[in-house]
């Protein structure tokens, strides 16, 4: 099986026709859906911790220099697509350059949150954002290095249902959340 | 016999006629009760065979295929019904069942790739990586034996030659002799062009179209826009080698 660096790449990958969006409609659907694109997209990125892919740039998966074969831009946007119609990802800008991808949902992410607080005796703490995105205690889990973008749309969440206040201090390294849970 | 002139002679050489003629059905009804004897004697024989040979007809697929082929001759057929005399003896009908679900199972697992074609020999390897080692090997010939006995399903389960392949087709659609020669162009590298397939069966280009079309719209091809040399290619899942499976890990 092939792999790219740790990640093993499933079977279709190696089969040119994969790289050419299909006109049949059934047969596109089973290319995008099933297990195919979509999945190995979400997997890929949730292994590699990937939050954002940009069309025009070098996404490995877009290529496959084996059998010499590329995701046309077309495709690239099509299968993003699939991704955002079904809350997936996000277009991050109107000319659909970069995608947010949500291998987690938001709501999965809040979630997340909560459960490292609690795991943290931090019911009723404070903790800033970059200790969650890169200090000890966020080390080994999920929440290490997750996109700014992501971790905001997650606090704003937890925000509204009152489970913690987000706070700026002097500077953006000193932004913080409280929880009350 | 010699006629004698007159009505007498008449009578008597119609009741010559008719003894010969029940003569003639006596000697047809002796042979037919001989053969039915031998075959009774046969079948018996043959039942005794099998209560014998009971786990070689199990385990060795070679041996399995013969014995079928001497029950056909003798007009038994061990996989007729789920009961009886062979079913009990050999677990033989739960053999072909059982594989015959499993037969459905990878053609189902595996339709969103190939459109329901499926190369026997490719099939077969699926099936055997999904029973692994502990229920004795499973020949192509065990494969065939499931298949025709899915037929009864309907929906189309069937065997089509491809030129030296075998393919078993799992879906109601029709191929005529034009796909058919396409899908044996196509086993050589697991696609076509449209030049190739002009060039090699000397067909118009609408031809050839037409089919490619076809083929494409049942879910049997699917196009590869991507090589260097911008030449449209063909691929039939149904062909290319393992490997290139999706869906089927077992």
């Amino acid at each position: 099986m092939q792999k790219l660096g740790d990640f093993k790449l499933p079977h279709f990958f190696n089969y040119p026709p994969y790289f050419t969006l299909q006109p049949v409609r059934d047969t596109r659907e089973k290319q995008i859906q099933v297990q195919l694109w979509k999945e190995l997209i979400l997997d890929y990125c949730k292994t590699q911790k990937i939050f954002v892919i940009g069309l025009e740039e070098e996404f490995p998966l877009f290529t496959n220099h084996v059998i010499e074969r590329s995701l046309t831009h077309e495709a690239r946007a099509t299968f993003l697509s699939a991704l955002v119609s079904e809350g997936r990802a996000e277009w991050m800008d109107k000319g659909h350059r970069k995608c947010l991808i949500l291998w987690h949902r938001i709501q999965d992410w809040a979630d997340i949150l909560i459960q490292f607080a609690k795991d943290n005796g931090l019911e009723d703490g404070v903790v800033t954002i970059e200790e969650i995105r890169s200090g000890t205690e966020s080390q080994g889990t999920e929440l290490h290095g997750i996109d700014r973008t992501i971790l905001n749309r997650a606090l704003k969440l937890l925000e509204q249902k009152g489970k913690l206040v987000v706070f700026k201090g002097a500077s953006t390294d000193d932004e913080g959340v409280k929880f009350s849970l | 016999m010699r006629r004698r002139p007159g009505i007498g002679g008449l009578q008597t050489h119609a009741a010559a006629r008719d003894q010969f003629r029940l003569l003639g059905e006596n000697v047809a009804k002796i042979r037919t009760d001989l053969m039915k004897e031998q075959l009774a004697t046969f079948r018996s024989q043959l039942e005794d065979f099998a209560r014998k040979h009971k786990n070689d007809i199990r385990k060795n697929p070679a041996f399995r295929s013969q014995f079928h082929e001497m029950c056909a001759k003798v007009g038994v057929d061990p996989l007729a019904s789920n009961k009886g005399f062979w079913a009990e003896l050999l677990g033989i009908g739960d053999f072909y069942y059982e594989l015959g679900v499993q037969i459905v199972d990878i053609c189902l697992a595996t339709r969103a790739h190939n459109g329901g074609l499926i190369n026997l020999q490719e099939l077969c390897h699926l099936l055997r990586q999904r029973r692994k080692s502990d229920r004795g090997v499973v020949s192509e010939d065990d494969c065939l034996r499931a298949i025709s006995k899915l037929k009864v399903l309907g929906s189309g389960f069937e065997v089509i030659s491809v030129g030296k392949k075998k393919l078993v087709r799992s879906v109601p659609t029709e191929l005529n002799k034009d796909h058919n020669e396409i899908l044996e162009l196509a086993q050589a590298q697991g696609f076509v062009t449209v030049d190739e397939v002009e060039r090699r069966l000397s067909w118009s280009s609408g031809r050839a179209v037409d089919a490619l079309d076809t083929l494409l719209d049942e879910g049997l091809a699917m196009i590869d826009d991507g090589h260097r040399d911008g030449k449209r290619r063909y691929w039939f899942p149904c062909v290319s080698p393992i490997s290139s499976l999706v869906g089927v890990d077992s």
